[in-house]
């Protein structure tokens, strides 16, 4: 009974504290719904489109690019201000349509098309793939309405029989299946969670559950400096039985908002967490892992302001080495393996297990494992360096 | 309130089988540990929880402080007994073989300034501290040890411990949780707490808004909730202003008139004087003198105190003032020079002289008969407030 009076002072010292709860409750949700607005941007990419004189075909093909789901078509007037814009981030994509690709078309020479794109962007790579997928949708038609004129020249002089067969071709399409370009996850081997909120929720809940925790550290300190944890040593209230109490708080705390984002995150952005057994275990661990390094921080700061301040640079600075900010898969071997050394880049690559390849507990054995580690790492420290400071 | 009829009762039973002298006024005096916490293993029973009824309610507060000396109480079986007590932190040695005791019903004052071992004495008698050496025990147990002996201890901070983010009664009804209290008998004691400091009307409010006499009762009261048979306060009234002062003085005596054995640390003397039956005199960690204060004062024979106001180098001062016939002692004080002098009207002349000479100002001279700050003065050839 005295353990859980010493969680309930805890727990009930936060719910007064308007400006905590703002930070856990408040504060994760519009991050959550701002990463994962941005991050679901990658499924429409915005192309510019320089026509340089191109004719009828170049309108053909700026119309299917138009068409094209996923492009948002803008127009630029030289393929170097296209270019600066591809550079600059504005665009994914630009597609340079040349002078007299009509006349070439007709007279069934060949047309090179440039499509401008950032070698080194993955999403703009995407892009272009977009774009140049309804070039080809387009130069097919082409070819069958040069094929088809050719057949029938003859017996159509003096029309415009390329003309003619190229509105036949068209015509045609309808009836054929309609093959779109869009990129998902089809095999077991992503590595990298999928985009929109199903990026944002996980990694945000990694970041702010342990973020929270460390500066929630600050209690600890407080309770210190009030006297409080004197007083109660000398009540017949066993050392022990404070530091569990601290401790029983602590996990409450981390799981409380860990479960409220999960919560939000599956009935507000329609993030799917993955095996229902899997994703309890890793948020329980996590809360571990989270209120142990609350702890340890309570008993390694001197003052509140040091936890306040110093807390959310560890906790970022963690989380961006963990992949919380940005997909490890994107950064080199060397700092893959930094990383690594944060309790975030484990429970982030099992978040991606769970939710990018559909793994279950057994998958995620070897992450939950190393969690389990940091956990009893960090709540063995603050255990030891609590009880040193009540006795 | 009826925890405090509840041990006029027990007093009075004990009385039959004791030969303890009573002082005036204090024949409701010697509860046994009965009341202690109703703690698993507490070596008392737990008390009855009684009606909540207002007892003598006036008396608690301001009540007179003693006339003459009290006797100790239960001297025969003390209920604290501290033997040889040291605490060293590095080569500093805080606490330097410290021995006292401290009976039923009565209020034993550890009196000396600050840095003196007060507080580590008082921390290791709740357990907070490990004495290097010596032993504390509570009816032969060790509260460091023995969480029934902490439970019968009732342990008042210098500073205010209380979390201010709660209320009055949310604090002490946490407290209480950790004496093992619960239910009824929880929000009983917690009223009752509330009551006995005056603060029933905001035992609602948030800590973080009362006042700093209201919090130091609260203060008071959080030791008190468990109905202690020892209570322990370490300088309650410092930075209190004077009527919360005055109440908190009275209430002590008055917990220890009934019974409750009191261990009060204090550096002013006046307190000690006024509340305590006994006081041990602790100067650079060890207990110099002990006694009631007639027994204290008696070691200076007729010797006066003579306070001088001063201004300018009062050490010159006091340099020239112990070179004086008929003057003992002189240390310099806050204000001014303290002297003992064997006859006070006598030496004045030339402690006018002297302060001509050191060029010092004299603002006002006050010839006192022998106190506690006269005693402490003569043993330490130091001022208490230094």
């Amino acid at each position: 009974m005295r353990v859980l009076a010493v969680a309930g002072v805890a727990l009930r010292r936060l719910v007064r504290d308007r400006t905590a709860l703002l930070f856990m409750v408040v504060l994760p949700v519009v991050v959550i719904l701002v990463v994962g607005a941005s991050v679901r941007g990658f499924s429409t990419f915005r192309i510019g489109v320089v026509d340089l004189g191109a004719g009828p075909s170049g309108h053909d093909l700026v119309a299917a690019l138009e068409r094209a789901p996923g492009l948002d078509v803008r127009d630029y007037a030289t393929a170097a201000d296209a270019a600066r814009a591809v550079a600059r981030g504005q665009l994914a994509t630009a597609v340079v349509l040349p002078a007299g690709m009509d006349r070439s078309l007709r007279a069934g020479e060949p047309v090179d098309v440039a499509v401008l794109a950032e070698q080194a962007n993955s999403s703009e790579q995407a892009a272009a793939a977009q774009v140049a997928a309804v070039i080809a949708e387009q130069g097919g038609l082409v070819q069958a309405a040069v094929f088809a004129t050719d057949q029938v020249a003859a017996l159509a002089a003096g029309t415009d029989a390329y003309a003619a067969n190229l509105a036949r071709a068209a015509a045609v399409r309808p009836g054929v299946a309609d093959v779109g370009v869009a990129s998902e996850v089809v095999d077991a081997k992503a590595t990298i969670l999928p985009q929109g909120f199903s990026y944002s929720a996980p990694t945000m809940l990694v970041l702010f559950v342990f973020l929270n925790a460390v500066v929630g550290g600050a209690a600890v300190i407080q309770t210190r400096r009030l006297g409080m944890y004197e007083r109660m040593a000398a009540t017949p209230t066993a050392v022990s039985a404070v530091v569990a109490g601290e401790t029983l708080a602590a996990v409450a705390i981390a799981l409380g908002q860990a479960a409220l984002i999960v919560g939000i995150g599956a009935t507000a952005f329609g993030v799917s967490w993955g095996n229902p057994a899997a994703a309890a275990v890793l948020v329980a661990l996590w809360a571990l892992v989270s209120a142990g390094a609350g702890m340890l921080a309570g008993t390694l700061f001197r003052t509140p302001e040091q936890a306040t301040a110093i807390g959310p640079s560890v906790g970022i600075a963690f989380a961006m080495l963990g992949g919380c900010m940005w997909p490890l898969a994107v950064v080199n071997e060397a700092m893959r393996e930094v990383g690594h050394l944060t309790p975030h880049a484990w429970a982030v690559d099992a978040w991606t297990a769970l939710i990018a390849r559909g793994g279950t507990l057994a998958t995620i054995a070897p992450q939950l494992g190393v969690l389990a580690a940091f956990a009893a790492g960090f709540l063995t420290l603050a255990t030891v360096r609590l009880r040193r400071s009540l006795v | 309130m009826g925890w405090m009829r509840r041990v006029t009762r027990a007093a009075a039973h004990r009385d039959e089988s004791s030969a303890r002298t009573h002082p005036a006024g204090a024949d409701a005096a010697a509860a046994p540990g009965a009341d202690a916490a109703a703690a698993p293993g507490a070596a008392t029973p737990a008390a009855p929880t009684g009606t909540a009824v207002v007892v003598g309610g006036d008396a608690l507060v301001g009540a007179p402080g003693p006339d003459g000396d009290r006797v100790p109480g239960d001297a025969g079986r003390p209920l604290l007994a501290c033997t040889d007590l040291t605490k060293r932190y590095g080569d500093r040695v805080a606490v330097d073989g410290v021995s006292f005791s401290v009976g039923r019903g009565e209020v034993y004052g550890l009196l000396g300034p600050n840095g003196a071992g007060k507080t580590t004495t008082i921390k290791m008698v709740c357990g907070l501290l490990p004495p290097d050496a010596g032993t504390v025990s509570l009816d032969g147990r060790e509260p460091a040890r023995d969480a029934a002996a902490r439970a019968r201890v009732g342990y008042v901070p210098q500073d205010v411990a209380l979390y201010p983010d709660l209320t009055a009664a949310e604090n002490l009804a946490f407290l209480g949780r950790l004496y093992g209290l619960r239910g009824t008998t929880l929000r009983e004691r917690v009223a009752e707490a509330l009551a006995l400091t005056d603060l029933q009307a905001r035992g609602g409010d948030r800590v973080g808004t009362y006042s700093g006499g209201m919090r130091r009762r609260l203060n008071i009261a959080a030791g008190l909730l468990h109905r202690p048979a020892l209570l322990v306060l370490d300088e309650p009234t410092v930075g209190v202003d004077p009527q919360s002062r005055h109440a908190i003085l009275g209430r002590v005596r008055e917990l220890g008139r009934n019974g409750m054995a009191v261990l009060y640390t204090t550096h002013y003397m006046e307190e000690a004087e006024r509340v305590c039956d006994r006081v041990g005199i602790v100067d650079r960690g060890r207990i110099v003198a002990e006694g009631t204060r007639r027994e204290l004062v008696s070691r200076l024979g007729e010797q006066d105190r003579i306070e001088l106001t001063a201004t300018g180098d009062l050490a010159d001062l006091a340099e020239q003032c112990r070179a004086l016939p008929g003057v003992e002692r002189a240390a310099v004080t806050d204000r001014g020079v303290r002297l003992l002098t064997s006859d006070g009207r006598r030496v004045l002349p030339a402690l006018l002289e002297a302060a001509d000479r050191s060029g010092a100002a004299i603002d006002s001279v006050e010839v006192a008969e022998a106190d506690l700050e006269a005693v402490f003065l003569h043993l330490t050839g130091t001022a208490l407030r230094e």
